[in-house]
């Protein structure tokens, strides 16, 4: 089975948050739910790169390790879910994912944080696909509908590539022998300064 | 035709090839790795370096809890078919041990206490509760109880710490076991409180400020989140202690002294219970 991930191109990505939006307005996020958001280095400066982030759906997620519930789960595709009508808030996944996934929305009794929301990459949850419980607790299903993830398929420059992991890494090599940006491997490149 | 080039070269070729170098040169292609290392730390934060540790302690502490929790319900419950209660007569002269304030902002604490330890349980057990709504309103509960409980935490420190300060007798208690291990009661090293008390006083008050403290970040969750890490690390650590004492003073105070509950509400304990287990402070009443 295909193994669902995303890959921010940052030679391509121009930092215009069109991804952020998408998401946001897509599944009808309320404020202060990022599912996903840009990071940007050397703003305004020589040497500008920005990339989009998001749940990076992890093989062995530290999230599905810390739940004490087991509300999130990992589709086969890859897809790391979570169950809302199960999470607690507790916030350990927050505490353990190197990227920041995790959301949690706030305003129940004493301002406690609520249940933990998080990019589907798209694919709703676990309440029965296209319900209208499935749409109000996770958004839409457009993997279900086969449909690429909102922000992969609205990113102006095809910065933001969702998808099978294996066509998405040629489409990705591909572009980077063309660009030429020379040695892009080796011990030296990653590890030494 | 060779001047032609010649000037070419110099007015349009040679500046287009200084000016690339100079101002263009960043924008173009870069390793993404060399952007990614750059990247890294706004990405990642601390989790590089403290990432793993962290998830390792979570998926071990779900265990410790349960075990402690079991561990010290059986050893209590084995202790009581051993050993027993302890009756005191009642019928002697009664020494007046707790003011009324003091037993007030026990109460008070007691209470709020209970309502910490059981809904802290429930959000480390919701497995078995099943999670969702009901978890979550404990949560919630969780969050108010500590706030009932911190005033009563500072009004019980400042109440009790003159009579709680640690004495060098308070090891010998340590080293006889506060005497609970034998049916014959015989006097032990404590003054107006023994050791066993002391140490759930120190917990339960500056302990259960850290508590409050590390649970007031954990609730609030806008620190830095290698912060709220240690946070979390620190109120798990201080919780289980909190948890082992909370269940030993229960089982001290409802079941196996018979009489302790009755000395917290009316505030007078029993002479020769004073004298057994409390005898500097039986002394120092007598000789008044």
């Amino acid at each position: 089975m295909a193994r669902m991930k995303f890959l921010c191109d940052m030679e391509r990505c121009i930092a215009c948050h069109g991804c952020v939006v998408a998401c946001k307005e897509g599944h009808q996020l309320p404020v202060g739910i990022n599912r996903r958001r840009v990071i940007i280095i050397n703003e305004g400066k020589p040497g500008e790169k920005s990339i989009s982030i998001a749940c990076m759906h992890c093989s062995d997620a530290p999230c599905i390790a810390v739940c004490p519930i087991g509300a999130l789960y990992q589709r086969e595709d890859g897809i790391v879910l979570v169950n809302k009508e199960v999470c607690i808030g507790c916030g350990y996944c927050f505490m353990a994912c190197p990227f920041g996934a995790p959301q949690f929305p706030r305003g129940n009794a004493f301002g406690a944080r609520g249940a933990m929301d998080k990019c589907t990459f798209c694919a709703g949850g676990p309440a029965p696909t296209f319900s209208e419980k499935e749409r109000r607790l996770y958004g839409q299903n457009r993997i279900a509908e086969g449909k690429v993830p909102l922000c992969a398929g609205m990113c102006s420059t095809k910065a933001l590539l969702a998808g099978d992991g294996a066509v998405i890494a040629d489409i990705f090599r591909e572009r980077v022998a063309r660009r030429g940006s020379g040695q892009a491997w080796g011990w030296a490149k990653a590890y030494k300064e | 035709m060779v001047k032609k080039i010649l000037t070419l070269l110099m007015l349009v070729l040679l500046p287009a090839k200084t000016i690339g170098a100079e101002i263009l040169r960043p924008y173009g292609p870069v390793s993404p790795v060399e952007t990614l290392r750059k990247l890294n730390h706004l990405l990642l934060g601390n989790w590089p370096d403290e990432g793993r540790e962290f998830i390792s302690f979570i998926v071990a502490f779900k265990n410790y809890y349960f075990y402690v929790l079991i561990g010290v319900l059986g050893v209590l419950f084995l202790h009581y078919l051993i050993f027993g209660p302890r009756r005191f007569e009642h019928r002697g002269e009664r020494i007046f041990y707790y003011g009324l304030f003091t037993r007030l902002v026990h109460w008070g604490a007691a209470l709020s206490m209970t309502l910490l330890v059981f809904s802290g349980l429930a959000t480390l057990f919701a497995k078995i509760l099943g999670g969702g709504s009901l978890v979550m309103s404990l949560r919630s509960l969780h969050v108010g109880a500590a706030f009932a409980f911190a005033p009563f935490a500072i009004l019980l420190f400042l109440a009790l710490v003159k009579d709680m300060v640690p004495a060098f007798y308070d090891l010998k208690w340590f080293l006889v076991m506060g005497g609970y291990l034998s049916r014959q009661p015989r006097p032990v090293p404590a003054g107006k409180f023994n050791a066993g008390q002391k140490m759930w006083f120190w917990l339960g008050t500056a302990g259960g400020l850290v508590m409050f403290y590390t649970g007031y970040k954990l609730y609030q969750f806008t620190a830095p989140v290698s912060f709220l890490r240690e946070m979390l690390k620190i109120h798990l650590y201080l919780g289980l202690a909190v948890l082992a004492l909370y269940f030993i003073h229960l089982y001290m105070s409802l079941v196996a002294i018979k009489g302790a509950l009755k000395s917290m509400l009316s505030g007078y304990k029993d002479s020769e219970e004073v004298a057994l287990m409390h005898p500097k402070y039986y002394e120092k009443v007598s000789k008044d």
